[in-house]
This record gives C-alpha cells, sequence and structure tokens, in this order.
C-alpha cells in the first residue's frame, strides 16, 4: 500500500486488461507532453518539431522502410528480454548477447566460403544465436545452478563481451591499413538480401517476425513456455507440482542470449555489412523498454519496436525541420518507459483518501 | 602514473562512496552512470556560463541528487522494480545531457571547452619524493573523497542515522515498528548517493576533461556499483578495490602510450569479470544489505 | 480480596478481515501484576486481539480502557507510549547487527554519536534483574534462539513496559529455555508488570498463570481464573462441545498400505529439527488424520512425503517403493497427489485461467503433442469441461483467470487436478481452511468418494471436527512427533484437544 499527500494507494483484487492497456496509451501521451515541454524549454517549435519526427518515421513509404530497418534489431532484443522477464529473469545482459551474436555471426560470414549461399546462410544465423547463447548461458547456469543474481552478472557480462570484441578489433580482425576497430568488410554474397529496392530493409526484419511467431509459438503453446510462465507467475508452485526450475532457467537464458544474438548478426551482416565497435545504439538496453512497453507480450513488441525504431528514425527529420537534437529521442524513450512505470502502478492500485481516526 | 591513478579513481570513489549509503538503505541504484552523466554535463555547463567552479560544483551535486530522486520515488513510494527504474534513469540522462548540450552549445563551431580546476598541492608534504606527488599533489576533490572514506564509515557505524540506515537496509519492519519512518529515510539516502554521484561526474569535466563528450561517463557508473561489490559494503575496502581498477586503467593508458603492444582490454575488463567471479564465490560472506533491492510493504 | 483497577480492559472488540470475523465482541480485562493467558486453537483470534492492543491492527468495533481511561491505539509507537510492548512469535531482528543495536535504534538511548555507555549499563543491569547473562556486542545471528527471544524481551524492557504481550513465546524454545523463560515472568509479575502470555499448550497455561481467557473461533468463551480449572475443563472450552456435522462415511474395505512413513527426521527452514522420528502408515480405502496445532511439523511432514523437502533420515515408500530421494515429478507420477496448505501459493498459479491450473503438474505427461512442442487444446478444453463438471467447479468458462473464483472453487480447482488421475495416495494439509460450510462439504464428501475408489488419504487438520468425520484412524502430532493414536469412535473430543495441547502421552 503507498501513502503520498494524504492519498491511499490500495491495490486492487483483479487488474484487467483494459485497463493496463489504456494505462499504456496514458503514459505515452504523457510522455510526448513532457517530451513537448523539453523542446519549448530550449527554444524549438514544438509542432514542427513533432511534424517532423512524424514525417520521418513514417512519412513516406521511404521513412517507413527504414524505420522497419531500425526496428529490426529492437524486435529480437525486445523479445528476448521479454522471455527472460516472462520467467521473472532479469537479463539485462542483452547488449552483451548482441555483440555476442555480431562477433560469431561475423566469423561464420568470413569462413566457410566454400558452402553453398543458402546454407551458408541458415550457418550464419545459427552461429549468431549460438554467440548470443553461450553469453547468456553463463549468467542462466550461475543462477539455475548456484543461485546467483543475474541483473548485476548479465551487466558485466555487457562489458566482458565488448572488451572480447574490442580485442578481436584492434588485433586479428582489424581490417588491414585501418586506423579504427573496424573489420574488413563481409563478403557480399553473404550480405542478407535486401527486401524492397533503394531500401536498407534487410531479411533481417523477416528473421524477426519470424522469431516473434516463434516465441509466441514458445510461450503460449509448449510445454517449455508453460513452465516459464509458471515459474515467472509463482515458482512456489511450481516447485510443488515438480517443475524442475533450474532446468528451465538454464534454457531460458540460452534462448533469450540466442534471439539477442541474431539481432547482432543481423546488423553485422544486413546492414553494416562490417563488425564494429558501434553497430549497437545500446539496443540491449532498449529492449527493455520494448519489452516493457509491450506488456511481454511478443506481438505487442512488434508494434513498440516499431514505435521505438520510428522515433529512432524521424529524429533525423526532426532535427532538420526544427532544430531539435537528434539526442532528443533517448531521452523521450526514457520518459515513456518511466511514464509507463509510473501508470503502471496506477493502474494496479484505487486511490482512497485516508480516513483520519481520531 | 601513479598519479593518473587518483585521477582515474576519484570520480569513482565519490559515486561509489554514495551508493553504499545508497545500498545499505536497501535500494539498488543502476542509474549511478546516469547521475555521474548528469553531473558532469551541468558542472561543465555552470563552468561554462558563470566561470564559478564552486558554483559548478553545487550544480552538479543538486543535478545529482535531483536524479535520484526520480529513483527513490519510484523504488520508495511507487515501489516499482528498481532494476528498470535504473536503467530508464542511465537513458534519461544520456538523452537529456546529450540534448541539451547540442541545443546551448549548437552555434558554438569549436569544441566548447572549459578552464579546468588546479592541483591544490599541500605545502610542505607535496615535496615528499614520490608520496608527495600522488597523495599530496591532487586536486581538491580528490582529497574530499579520501577524505570521505573514514567519514563515511564513522558515520555508518558510529552515528545515530547509520546505525538506521543499517537496519533499513536488512530489515525495515524492524525499524518501521519502532515509529521510524523507513520511506523518509529512503528518500534521504538516496539523495545522497545522488549528489556524491553528481559530484563525481563534475570531477570528469571539471577537473579532468574540460570538455563534455556524450556518454563520458563511459561505465564509470557500473565500475562504481562493482566496486561496492567488491568492497564488501564496507568503505576502507571500498577505497581499496577502487585503486586497485584505477591502477590497472592506468597502467594499461601508460603501457598504450608508450606503443607497448599488449591486450589492455583484459585489464579493462577485470573489474567486471572480478565481480562475476565475487558474486558466485562469496554468497555466503557477502555483506550485501539482506533487503538490498526489495521494495517494502508494510502488509 | 481488595479488587484492583484493570491495567486494560476491552470492550466488545471486534475485527473483520473482509468477511472473515477474526474477533467477534470480545471484552475481558488484565490487571497489574498479572499473568494472563490467551487460549486457543489456531484460527481462534488469539494473535489478531494481541496485534490490535499493539497498534498493528485497528478493531472495527469496539473500545480499548488503559487505567479505565479511553484510548486509540493506531499504532505501534502509540502503544509504546502507553507502556504496551509485543514480542512476535517471528522476531523482528536485524540479523547482522548486535544486540545492542538492534536495541538501541530508534530509541531516546540513540544519540546522534551513538554514545552507548548508558544504554549498556541498563541494559546489563536489566540482564542482571532476571539473571539472564547475555553479550550485548554479540551479532544476532550468533545468538541462539532463546537468546534472540531475550533480545525482543529487552526491546519492550528497555523502553518501559507496563504490559508486555507474547505471542506463541514457547513455540521455538526447549524445554530447559521455557523453563528460564517463566522464571524471567514470575520476576517480571513480581516487579509489577503485567504479562499477557498467548498460547495453545494448557501445561503452560496452568504452571505460569494466574488467569486465562479462552478464545474459541474468534469469539470469547471464559475468563477464569486458573487456580479454579482443571486441564479438562481448559481443554473442553478450547475445542468445545458443538454439535458437530457428521458425514455419512460409507464402509470402505482396506487394502494394503500404500503410504509408509519410517522414522523420518527433518529439519524446517530455519534448520531446526522439526521431525522426530515420525512413522505411520495409510492403507488404501482409508482416511488417516493427524490433528495438531498448525506449526508443530505438519508442513515439513507434507512437504517430505510430497518429495519437495529432503529428510536427515527415515524412509518413505509409496506403494511398497521407496521414494524417499526421488523429485517431486517422479512421485507424483508414481500416483502421489497432494492439496497444499495454501492453495494460492502453493498449489496454482493465480493469474492463469482455470484450464491452465488443471494441468499443472499433469502437463509433463499429457496435454502437448510433439514432445512437448504444440499444445493440445482440444484434449486441454475436454479435460477442463470434464473436470468443470465432475467437480462441480462454478466458473463462467475454463479461460476465466482462477484468482476470479470463490475460496471454495478455487480449491475445487486443486482437487480436481489432484483426483483426475486417480491418485494411489493422496495427502491433504488443511484442505479446508479458510472455505465456507458448503465448500467443506463437498471437499469432505469428495475425499470420501475418493476413498472409496481404493485411494489412501492423509490429512492434516487442524479443525478437531474434520478429523473426527473423516478418519478411520486418527494421529496427534505435537513437535513434531506423532503423540498419540486414536480411534475416532472412542475418543473424545477432550484427550484429542489434550494431545493437541501437549497434555498427555498416550502409549503408541
Amino acid at each position: 500500500m503507498i501513502e503520498v499527500l494524504g492519498l491511499r494507494f490500495e491495490k486492487r483484487e483483479h487488474s484487467n486488461r483494459l485497463w493496463q492497456a489504456s494505462m499504456t496509451l496514458l503514459a505515452i501521451i504523457v510522455a510526448l507532453l513532457i517530451s513537448g515541454v523539453l523542446i519549448i524549454s530550449a527554444g524549438p517549435n514544438v509542432g514542427k518539431a513533432f511534424a517532423g519526427l512524424y514525417a520521418g518515421a513514417f512519412g513516406s513509404w521511404k521513412a517507413i522502410l527504414e524505420t522497419l530497418v531500425k526496428a529490426t534489431p529492437l524486435i529480437l532484443t525486445g523479445l528476448a528480454v521479454t522471455i527472460a522477464f516472462r520467467g521473472k529473469i532479469m537479463n539485462i545482459g542483452a547488449e552483451g548477447q548482441f555483440f555476442a551474436g555480431a562477433i560469431t555471426g561475423y566469423w561464420a560470414s568470413t569462413n566457410f566460403a566454400w558452402m553453398h549461399p543458402v546454407l551458408h546462410f541458415f550457418v550464419i544465423i545459427l552461429s549468431g544465436f549460438i554467440g548470443g547463447a553461450v553469453c547468456g548461458l553463463i549468467p542462466g547456469l550461475l543462477k539455475g545452478l548456484l543461485k546467483v543474481d543475474e541483473t548485476i552478472v548479465t551487466v558485466m557480462m555487457n562489458y566482458v563481451v565488448q572488451f572480447i570484441l574490442s580485442f578481436l578489433l584492434s588485433g586479428i580482425w582489424q581490417a588491414p591499413g585501418e586506423f579504427y576497430y573496424i573489420s574488413s568488410p563481409v563478403p557480399e554474397s553473404v550480405y542478407y538480401p535486401v527486401l524492397f529496392q533503394n531500401s536498407r530493409l534487410h531479411v533481417g526484419f523477416i528473421i524477426a517476425i519470424v522469431a516473434t511467431i516463434v516465441i509466441f509459438w514458445l510461450l503460449q503453446k509448449t510445454r517449455l513456455g508453460y513452465e516459464i510462465r509458471t515459474i515467472g507467475l509463482n515458482p512456489t508452485a511450481a516447485k510443488f507440482k515438480g517443475i524442475n526450475v533450474s532446468q528451465v532457467i538454464i534454457i531460458t537464458m540460452l534462448i533469450s542470449g540466442g534471439i539477442a544474438g541474431l539481432a547482432g548478426v543481423g546488423e553485422v551482416v544486413g546492414l553494416h555489412h562490417r563488425l564494429r565497435m558501434d553497430i549497437s545504439s545500446g539496443y540491449g538496453f532498449t529492449g527493455i523498454i520494448i519489452a516493457m512497453l509491450g506488456g511481454l507480450n511478443p506481438f505487442a513488441v512488434i508494434v513498440a519496436a516499431i514505435f521505438m525504431g520510428g522515433l529512432i528514425n524521424g529524429s533525423n527529420r526532426m532535427q532538420i525541420f526544427s532544430n531539435v537534437p537528434t539526442a532528443l529521442v533517448y531521452a523521450m524513450q526514457a520518459i515513456v518507459l518511466i511514464c509507463l512505470l509510473t501508470f503502471q502502478v496506477l493502474a494496479n492500485y484505487r486511490i482512497r483518501r485516508v480516513k483520519v481516526v481520531d | 602514473m601513479l598519479s593518473a591513478m587518483m585521477r582515474i579513481a576519484t570520480p569513482i570513489l565519490l559515486a561509489a562512496l554514495g551508493e553504499l549509503i545508497t545500498e545499505r538503505a536497501g535500494i539498488l541504484n543502476l542509474g549511478v552512470e546516469g547521475i555521474i552523466l548528469t553531473g558532469a554535463f551541468f558542472g561543465f555547463f555552470v563552468v561554462y556560463r558563470t566561470g564559478s567552479i564552486p558554483l559548478a560544483l553545487l550544480a552538479a551535486v543538486l543535478a545529482g541528487g535531483l536524479m535520484s530522486l526520480i529513483m527513490v520515488f519510484m523504488a520508495a513510494t511507487l515501489k516499482v522494480d528498481q532494476v528498470v527504474t535504473g536503467l530508464a534513469l542511465n537513458l534519461l540522462a544520456s538523452g537529456i545531457t546529450f540534448y541539451w548540450y547540442r541545443v546551448a552549445f549548437n552555434s558554438i563551431g569549436a569544441t566548447p571547452t572549459i578552464e579546468v580546476m588546479k592541483i591544490a598541492k599541500i605545502p610542505l608534504l607535496a615535496e615528499i619524493p614520490i608520496l608527495g606527488e600522488v597523495l599530496f599533489s591532487q586536486h581538491l576533490l580528490t582529497y574530499f573523497a579520501i577524505i570521505m572514506v573514514p567519514m563515511i564509515w564513522f558515520f555508518i557505524n558510529k552515528t545515530k542515522y547509520g546505525l538506521e540506515i543499517r537496519c533499513l537496509g536488512e530489515n525495515p519492519r524492524a525499524i518501521d515498528i519502532k515509529g521510524i519512518n523507513v520511506t523518509r529515510l529512503q528518500y534521504l539516502a538516496v539523495a545522497f548517493g545522488g549528489m556524491m554521484g553528481g559530484l563525481g561526474g563534475a570531477f570528469l569535466t571539471v577537473v579532468s576533461a574540460g570538455i563534455f563528450l556524450p556518454d563520458m561517463s563511459a561505465g564509470r557508473g557500473w565500475l562504481a556499483i562493482v566496486v561496492v561489490i567488491a568492497g564488501n559494503w564496507q568503505p576502507l575496502r571500498i577505497i581499496l578495490a577502487t585503486l586497485a581498477f584505477s591502477f590497472f586503467d592506468a597502467f594499461q593508458l601508460q603501457a598504450q602510450s608508450l606503443g607497448v603492444e599488449f591486450p589492455y582490454q583484459i585489464l579493462l575488463a577485470l573489474p567486471y569479470i572480478l565481480a562475476i567471479i565475487l558474486l558466485t564465490t562469496s554468497r555466503s560472506k557477502s555483506e550485501a544489505p539482506g533487503h538490498l533491492g526489495l521494495p517494502y510493504n508494510r502488509d | 480480596m481488595e479488587k484492583s483497577k484493570p491495567l486494560l480492559r476491552t470492550l466488545k472488540l471486534t475485527k473483520r478481515f473482509g468477511e472473515v470475523i477474526a474477533n467477534h465482541e470480545v471484552s475481558f480485562e488484565i490487571n497489574p501484576g498479572e499473568i494472563h493467558c490467551f487460549l486457543g486453537e489456531n484460527g481462534a483470534g488469539k494473535t489478531t486481539l494481541a496485534e490490535c492492543l499493539y497498534g498493528y491492527y485497528y478493531p472495527d468495533e469496539g473500545e480499548i480502557y488503559f487505567n479505565e481511561e479511553r484510548v486509540n491505539i493506531n499504532s505501534p509507537s502509540d502503544a509504546i507510549r502507553l507502556g504496551i510492548g509485543m514480542v512476535h512469535q517471528h522476531f523482528i531482528l536485524v540479523r547482522p547487527l548486535s544486540v545492542i543495536e538492534n536495541i538501541v535504534v530508534g530509541t531516546d538511548a540513540a544519540r546522534m554519536f551513538l554514545n552507548l555507555s548508558k544504554a549498556t549499563r541498563r541494559l546489563e543491569q536489566l540482564c542482571a534483574e532476571y539473571d539472564v547473562s547475555l553479550d550485548l556486542s554479540a551479532k544476532i545471528w550468533q545468538l541462539s534462539v532463546g537468546e534472540q527471544q531475550w533480545v525482543e524481551i529487552l526491546k519492550v524492557l528497555f523502553g518501559g513496559v507496563k504490559l508486555l504481550i507474547l505471542d506463541e513465546p514457547t513455540a521455538v524454545l526447549t524445554p530447559q529455555e521455557a523453563k528460564k523463560l517463566f522464571v524471567i515472568l514470575r520476576k517480571m509479575k513480581q516487579g509489577g508488570l503485567s504479562i499477557l502470555f498467548i498460547t495453545h499448550k494448557l501445561n503452560e497455561v496452568i504452571e505460569v498463570s494466574d488467569r486465562v481467557t479462552v478464545l474459541r473461533r474468534g469469539e470469547k468463551v471464559a475468563t477464569v481464573n486458573t487456580s479454579d480449572v482443571t486441564r479438562a475443563d481448559l481443554a473442553r472450552m478450547m475445542v468445545g462441545r458443538d454439535v458437530v456435522f457428521r458425514v455419512n462415511k460409507p464402509e470402505v474395505e482396506v487394502g494394503g498400505p500404500v503410504l509408509e512413513v519410517k522414522k523420518v527426521c527433518a529439519r524446517n527452514d530455519r534448520g531446526q529439527e522439526a521431525l522426530c522420528n515420525v512413522s505411520l502408515n495409510v492403507k488404501a480405502g482409508e482416511v488417516v488424520g493427524i490433528a495438531g496445532v498448525s506449526g508443530n511439523g505438519q508442513k515439513e511432514l507434507f512437504e517430505s512425503i510430497i518429495g519437495i523437502r529432503s529428510i536427515d533420515s527415515g524412509e518413505i515408500l509409496l506403494s511398497g517403493t521407496e521414494i524417499t530421494k526421488q523429485s517431486a515429478q517422479s512421485i507424483a507420477s508414481q500416483g502421489m497427489g497432494h492439496i497444499p496448505e495454501d492453495r494460492l501459493k502453493e498449489g496454482l498459479v493465480p493469474d492463469f485461467s482455470v484450464a491452465e491450473n488443471l494441468i499443472l503438474g499433469l502437463h509433463k505427461h499429457r496435454f502437448f503433442k510433439y514432445g512437448g512442442g504444440s499444445l493440445d487444446t482440444k484434449e486441454v478444453e475436454s479435460f477442463a469441461d470434464k473436470c468443470i463438471k465432475d467437480f462441480e467447479i462454478i466458473t463462467p468458462s475454463s479461460r476465466q483467470p482462477t484468482r476470479n473464483l470463490s475460496g471454495g472453487n478455487i480449491q475445487k480447482v486443486v482437487i480436481a487436478r489432484e483426483l483426475s488421475e486417480h491418485p494411489i495416495c493422496l495427502v491433504a494439509n488443511q484442505p479446508t481452511r479458510g472455505l465456507d460450510v458448503g465448500a467443506i462439504e463437498y471437499v469432505h464428501n469428495r475425499l470420501l468418494m475418493q476413498c472409496e475408489k481404493g485411494t489412501g488419504i492423509l490429512i492434516f487438520s487442524d479443525d478437531l471436527d474434520e478429523i473426527i468425520n473423516l478418519a478411520d484412524r486418527i494421529l496427534v502430532i505435537f513437535k513434531g512427533s506423532i503423540v498419540g493414536k486414536l480411534d475416532p469412535s472412542t475418543a473424545s473430543r477432550e484427550e484429542i484437544g489434550l494431545l493437541m495441547a501437549g497434555s498427555l502421552e498416550v502409549e503408541l
């Protein structure tokens, strides 16, 4: 029960989905309002800013495609966090798992040249998954077998993997002649095919959609998914009814890491076509926001990812139209999350005035 | 190089001591990274605009405190998930500081710089060979950070509020039933943590770099959290851990500048790997506050 | 004898939790310098009443008088100010900190710079007064349970107290520690302190109290002078002489043993011994009822049998096969069903639909095609519909979130699930706790029906009526041991009550 300023918030017995969805919407609206205030306080025209934002995100077919490009890794990291959070596993390591997948995916793309292209394609995807999965396995084992809290461990792994990447890119994988930490380009034959001419939208988007369907299926229709959900909602009952909680935790982290790894390999082979230090702008952490925005529902994650991708994509247009720096959208993402957390609490509570007992 | 070690250690130590108090009060504030960044920005901004370093430090402290108020409001009043909130705070700081930086300095062509704070040599002691340079020719903030170590130790172990905070982090109910306002205490503890973090951030710009770069906190906030774990939540061990990690950092910087070829990344990754090992092996001996990260509900 | 002014008096105190009435118009009084006991079974309302006196709960109706002045106790701080202190059954201590730190925090003695010399002296004085030796600088986790309890008492004494409330203080003590506690309590009484002692153990009431208030099902039965009553009188008052609704128990042919528990020793979550050489057996078609007040090892025994608690020694056999070291899942698959004590926390996932909860546990080998890859919704739905029909679960559909159902129907979901696979043995822990009369009747009927099908049932209950109604054989558990074996047709409630309260040792 929360008490603040003479109002008491009592927990509702049931919180229905409609109320929660409308709270999400309210959170987004309030977040946009706050962002508007931020923009005004700095001078530029709010109207132009939001107009530019929208135009850049969804204003034209080209814009939409580019938004989807930005959304692709976000869908995958959002899914990765979703499946972990559903099992009440705090996987904050999607960023590291992303990079791990990028590393192994890059390695697979520059080897196996002798393979048939289609086979090579699937091998690359698989190695991206495996890289991320291995990265997720470590915190998974520590939590499942030794009951070590995964929150800090996953964050630490983020840094360890990024240092491994730095090591590789400054050494054996550094492109000859390059000063920066950047690899040689991936052979053109293994580029992810582009879906539409004149756009950057690549088959990674399809992979993301397929992954969404798979994760949805996994959670709702399989025995493993059933057990994950049970553990996430009531680990005590899970134990009483014979579910092997440790095993499920380990498997969940494998899958979660693997999905994030798919995001990584996608950015390397589908977009940048090289391995670099900056292939992620915090996609792992943004994935957390997307998972929360999507209410931990895989299909809603797609919507949330497109929304976020739109914000990131549209920010360029916004800057051109109204001089509002693109950096604002990162603040907007955070504001959306904070509003969401706040309003979700309100959705679960009923407000009562505190009766003063005399 | 040892001098560099002290310079690298200062912001981390300041933030870590702040985070220590926050965590002893039971709240896991993962937003330290964002708080440092906020402090760095406001420190820089105020010096640029007013030329006054004391004012800038004050601004940084207040800014850090304000950011942390968001954290404690979400954690102690609304009782939402502390981990996600902390991460949101990092993202917020990253975006807002970058945004405001662009807005404020858009028109300026070259990179805006400020004059950094000068080293404050302690007379006489600074003349001592080696030790004089390392310990007594540092900036005021560094002396402050070092002095804070025993002061925080004293506060936690020998004062009334320190005792209450220790109880709070272990078993909030124990002091709740004695009529102590648990929420108010958490607000104070977290605000202190934020102010220290802000000060640490200010060091980066006002003392060290003289410029502001986006995301210049560069993982120092996370290092502060790691150092609290490595120091087993005790001030003396925290400064030792901080110095150890800073030493490796200074060492690899020196080695790089000399052109020595070696995988420096290993040294940089060391604190993080160590943290994982510590979390795994010393679970039984860990002095982590028992109620850390858990929301407290009276019923 | 001169009638002195009562120290504390309640008038028609009533406390409700939603629909449940925990205390109903309870009026009683405590005199200064008196040791007063609250006696009653679980759920009688003893602790709730005490919490109202301590300010943790606020009574819905009724009045409290302290020294004949009407008072409102809204929070523990109010109670402390009046001079009322409480030691809870589960200690509220800060384990890594020292004794003196735990006592001093939040009191006036804690000055800014924690000069503890004055406090230390006062505490040493108190310890000497009651002849207790305690190292004030020791950390709580280093102390024995008895010493920790003394710290809790010191916390109260330190602030100056007129009325000390103790909630089941001997529940965690060894007999020697309990004896020591009573010596201390008598000394306190001589010093003018009043003590309110909550217990379900008759021996303690007789040994230490001046007067006793017996509570039953939220009502006060009587307040008597301890010297005026016998143990038997108290037992009778405690468990009552209601006309009991007797279920028609069909004659069932009893078969071979389905469950055998042999000399099992186990510990509780705190690492203390909870079960000591427990042996029992259940035969096919019979109901064995274990009577006892909650907290005497039932939880640990239940969990050991179903396989989620490992035991220190002994054996458990299901239909002759040893299941001692097996996993919960493998035990369940061999024909063990269970109804847990806390259906919402241990038995179901409240946010799941009725159908999803019905398949919990059974999902391991049914309801999924392709080795777990695809949910067979048809099979689930038809199974769920069948359960809803066969077990009369009232719900709009099988897709309804389970938490929306009434308590009785939630229990029906658990029962439907556990009985649907026709278990060889069914273990039920307080299966009708918190249910209304109709639901209780339902549960009893279903259990007996299952008996007819040959299942052996072991039921733990702190409700004597239930045990007498259902059981073919009665066992009584007290402090982790079986202290009595009775035949329901010949045993008296009084006898069972005495055994439950640790007051009798029957030849086993």
